[in-house]
């Protein structure tokens, strides 16, 4: 074993010492056999030329010899892989075209495909995640609610206590805590978690202990908190000692009582949560919240439920099982005096039909948004890779017929056909290698950069998705792109190796390339199809963008900053943050640079909003399609943002007294609910669970409609209300209108802010333009990649299509100078080879177009402002398709033009 | 390819070169010189076919090779059985004996 290993490595490192000593061999025997010869007494010529005959030709020997070598085939193949890569190196365009184009298929899908799957798919680190359920119930919700996967505490005792189907049950609720600790200040996103979390989770510790039963049995029992790993390295440097020291969560002091196990960041993947507090501890952590209430409350949903599935339990299965217990949850409910007080008859029939619903527990409502915009991309992605083999297999074809006579010659030279195949193979895995090589840099690159232009800087950062493309897809990708250079570049060599030889020698149009051709031709087609849905679809995803853009919120964003500011984090009591506020709101008008400052208990352009029931004195029990959008804001509030008020007045600071006393309402809100009255003067009221409610506040000013949640949405009702008016304060939205650029004050306002109160931590401070550009960031991203993908295709069908119509053009060289030598004009032959050109053009535009009208169904909610079948679009990026082919195509056309007859009909 | 006068058996001429060193080491030529002796004149082995035997066995690590000086004070490469060698010849004769002598038996019977 040992001798043939080092025979093998004699073999292939020193071949050239092994061949000298055979020749010197080889030599020796020869002298000595016409030495022996010599003594039988002929000269010594004739007795060399008798060993020579006796040895039967040394050349042929040293081959036999090379031939039993161990690793004679590594030999062969390192000759093979020089002569590949001599002849990739004699052919640069194509080389490099071709590599290009694995390099675009590998790297696009590889990387879209990551960021889908680290987005959307990833299963939550936990054991056996695939058991976890998120449980929700689906219908009419009554009272308030947190999100349409949360159910109320109670609710979620009863399921836990009664259910067949789960191992076990635990509930969450996701909250931004003000963290204290050594002199720092600054506020991070927490889970609050019941006591059977990492249990039923299955997830441990890496130090100390997680949350136990004895830890959550009791409102505002144990302070006690657990640290995620990734928190524990980046704050407290690993600090092993962290564990039974205190830090503080909104001024509470919490004991750390263990560190979790690494890689798990709470069940919110891409919200990863920095510390878990046990949720009986709700009150300290939800300032201004009563936490006991919410607890009992049946009207208020606020926790995610999750179970864990028993072995052998569908979530089918479950979910059937479980439907019944809800009824009978929900028929208790509905006898309940907080139900019935804001509710009708009508109201509980609609409510007793609602439904439970199991989620696959890593769901949440990040990658539902995220979910279609991202299938999107991986299509266009496909529709790129599919491309892409189409215009390798297209190269690949012309390159084979190219070197038929290559081919031709090295068989008639006595080269066998396996050999000649395997040269072939090489040269595929070495382009296909090369690609792969450059496509997975290129993913690499494009995962980083798609997570740049897809997250906010801040968020980037915090973001668990790794740059690192996933494995499955490169190597699918790969795959793909292997067998389509393999089937293309090997098919026409195998069955060219059949050709006859002769005839291969002869003539070069033989009967062969003419099937190639027609093959080529149709790949063209396809690359132009193709080309044509990429480029509709860009054409429509940047002009929705550009149409988003335009439309704007309906006030002016430029000029605008804002951040957000929650005293009561700090433990600042209601009085205290009042008075906060107050001195802030004076504080910043007095700042150079801005012009006025507006506050707002709920954030503009965020993507949600409070929405509450009203009624009235004429609407109470109408259904309506959406409950108003609702906000407390402060007097310069309209004026700072920049809307108008058409009729009644704005808010003064005179303006205190009860509870929603005043309320300045828009022109949707005075059409839903006063129709064909004068709004001003009229009544309404919040529909409230917990005490019955009349209509007394009194609408004082109306507002035109603009957009509130996002740029896409039709504007909703909203209604405002004094800000002051209220006892409980908590977050607020600053809104400055700056009189320079706004990016220009940014330093000053935090430096500003920090001397103002420098516990308070100025969160999310960005200009409004900078969050209208973060709101768009899927369209964005959509429109960018898009278009992107639209310009490569189109030059690869370019490329294809110069390509084709040049061999096409090459071969009928003679034709083309008959023709003109018979008396054809020169702008004859420039048409004739055209109408080629064109029914290629045309027979993938067609398909294309039907592809497209196809599949416009599946774009049209990520459209804004123009349809999915929007004609101008169509025709617009058929039209330049047709330019950019059709040019193209005329290369070969001008040059089949300008043959010279006589030296045409004297070629070959 | 020039062959042996009579066609030899598979793991012939490996069976007669590792026999024909079993006493001296020899260089390519005096291996040939051997098995002609050995064998009668039977078996003239080619350089077409002994080159490429010694080096597949040397190869396989029956036979080492050396630079040494002919009868005649030649330069010339010479041959030694290996450890392992002397073993492949022990077996493959015993395996020669009990084939030939069925082959004998076999023939005999009528």
């Amino acid at each position: 074993m040992i001798s043939r290993l080092r025979a093998l490595w004699n073999n292939v490192f020193r071949r050239k010492q092994l061949d000298r000593d055979l020749d010197e061999e080889l030599q020796a025997y020869v002298e000595l056999v016409s030495a022996e010869k010599a003594q039988t007494g002929v000269g010594p010529e004739e007795a060399h030329r008798y060993a020579l005959r006796q040895a039967g030709g040394i050349d042929h020997i040293v081959q036999s010899v090379r031939d039993v070598r161990a690793g004679v085939w590594m030999d062969r193949l390192v000759q093979d892989v020089r002569y590949g890569v001599r002849t990739l190196a004699k052919n640069p365009a194509f080389s490099l075209v071709a590599i290009a184009t694995l390099a675009l298929g590998i790297g696009a899908n590889t990387a879209m495909f990551s960021l889908l799957d680290q987005v959307v798919l990833r299963l939550l680190p936990v054991s056996y995640p695939e058991r976890l359920v998120i449980v929700r119930e689906t219908g009419n919700h009554y009272g308030n609610s947190y999100g349409p996967n949360t159910i109320s505490w109670p609710m979620f005792d009863d399921l836990r206590d009664n259910n067949q189907v789960f191992s076990g049950m635990f509930c969450r609720f996701p909250v931004t805590v003000a963290l204290g600790y050594a002199d720092r200040a600054e506020q991070i996103p927490a889970e609050l978690v019941s006591a059977s979390y990492f249990p039923i989770l299955g997830v441990g510790t890496v130090l100390g202990r997680t949350i136990a039963p004895d830890d959550d049995a009791e409102p505002d029992g144990k302070p006690v908190v657990v640290l995620s790993y990734s928190f524990w390295q980046t704050y407290f440097n690993g600090d092993r000692s962290i564990v039974g020291r205190t830090i503080a969560l909104n001024s509470h002091a919490m004991t750390v009582i263990g560190v979790a196990q690494p890689g798990f960041d709470g069940v919110e993947m891409g919200v990863p949560a920095k510390v878990f507090v046990p949720i009986m501890m709700n009150a300290e952590m939800r300032p201004r919240t009563d936490g006991l209430k919410d607890r009992q409350r049946r009207a208020f949903s606020w926790v995610t439920a999750y179970g864990r599935l028993k072995p052998g339990v569908s979530r089918e299965q479950a979910q059937l099982s479980l439907q019944p217990l809800l009824h009978s949850i929900l028929e208790f409910e509905a006898l309940q005096p907080e139900f019935l007080r804001i509710s009708t008859a009508a109201d509980r029939q609609l409510f007793l039909r609602n439904r439970v619903e199991l989620l696959p527990g890593s769901d949440n409502g990040v990658r539902e948004y995220m979910r279609r915009p991202l299938w999107l991309l991986v299509a266009l992605t496909g529709a790129v890779v599919l491309l892409a083999c189409a215009n390798l297999a297209n190269l690949l074809l012309a390159r084979a017929t190219a070197r038929e006579r290559e081919f031709a010659v090295r068989l008639a030279i006595g080269a066998s056909r396996t050999r000649i195949v395997r040269q072939l193979l090489i040269e595929s895995l070495l382009l296909s290698t090369a690609g792969a090589v450059m496509g997975l840099a290129l993913a690499f690159l494009a995962v980083r950069v798609l997570l740049r232009i897809y997250l906010p800087a801040d968020a980037a950062a915090e973001f668990v998705v790794s740059p690192i493309p996933d494995g499955r897809v490169l190597a699918f990708t790969m795959g793909v792109m292997l067998l389509t250079s393999l089937v293309f570049g090997l098919l026409p060599a195998i069955r060219g190796s059949r050709t006859e030889i002769t005839l291969s020698l002869k003539d070069r149009s033989n009967a062969f390339s003419a099937s190639g051709i027609s093959l080529r031709r149709m790949l063209v087609g396809i690359q132009v199809a193709l080309s044509l849905l990429l480029l509709v679809g860009a054409g429509l995803f940047v002009r929705s963008l550009r149409n988003l853009e335009n439309s704007g919120p309906g006030f002016p964003t430029d000029h605008l900053l804002t951040f957000t500011i929650d005293p009561s984090l700090n433990g600042y009591s209601d009085e205290q943050t009042k008075s906060f506020y107050e001195r802030l709101n004076v504080n910043l008008q007095t700042m150079p640079g801005v012009a006025s400052v507006g506050f707002s208990s709920m954030p503009l352009l965020k993507g949600y909003a409070w929405q509450n029931a009203v009624l009235g004195k004429d609407f109470e029990g109408a259904p309506v399609e959406e409950q108003p959008v609702l906000s407390q804001v402060g007097p310069g509030y309209f004026a700072t943002v920049g809307i108008p008020i058409i009729a009644g007045r704005a808010f003064t600071a005179q303006d205190v007294g009860p509870v929603y006393r005043y309320a300045v309402i828009n022109e949707s809100f005075a059409r839903q609910y006063f129709p064909g009255h004068n709004p001003i003067g009229q009544r309404f009221g919040l529909v409230n669970d917990m005490q019955p409610t009349s209509p007394d506040t009194e609408v004082i000013g109306v507002i035109p409609d603009r957009k509130y949640r996002n740029l896409r949405e039709r504007p909703p009702a909203q209604a405002y209300f004094p800000y002051f008016d209220d006892s409980h304060f908590r977050f607020m939205n600053i809104y400055l209108r700056t009189s320079v650029a706004p990016r220009q004050i940014e330093d000053a306002l935090r430096e500003r802010m920090r001397q103002f109160d420098p516990h308070v931590p100025v969160v999310d401070l960005k200009t409004m333009d900078e969050q209208v550009g973060f709101s768009l960031r899927t369209e964005r991203l959509i429109a960018s990649l898009s278009a992107v993908f639209g310009g490569l295709a189109t030059l690869l069908a370019v490329i294809g299509l110069y390509g084709v119509m040049a061999y096409v053009v090459a071969r009928r060289t003679r034709e083309m100078g008959i023709r003109i030598a018979l008396g054809a004009a020169r702008s004859n032959v420039i048409a004739m080879v055209m109408r080629e050109v064109f029914i290629l053009i045309g027979a993938g535009l067609a398909a294309g177009f039907l592809l497209a009208l196809a599949l416009a169904d599946l774009i049209r909610s990520q459209l804004f402002g123009l349809n999915a079948r929007d004609p101008f679009t169509f025709i617009g990026a058929a039209i330049v398709l047709a330019l950019a082919a059709g040019s193209a195509g005329f290369i070969p056309a001008l040059r089949a033009s300008t043959v010279d007859p006589t030296t045409a009909l004297r070629q070959e | 390819m020039p062959a042996p006068q009579t066609d030899l058996l598979q793991g012939t001429l490996d069976l007669l070169i590792l026999k024909a060193l079993a006493f001296q080491d020899l260089h390519g030529m005096g291996i040939s010189r051997r098995i002609a002796q050995m064998t009668s004149g039977t078996f003239d082995v080619k350089a077409g076919s002994l080159f490429p035997a010694l080096h597949r066995m040397e190869q396989a690590g029956w036979l080492a090779s050396f630079w040494g000086e002919s009868e005649t004070n030649r330069r010339a490469k010479f041959y030694a059985l290996t450890k392992a060698g002397k073993k492949h010849l022990h077996t493959e004769s015993e395996r020669w004996n009990r084939i030939s002598l069925a082959m004998a038996a076999a023939l005999r019977t009528t």
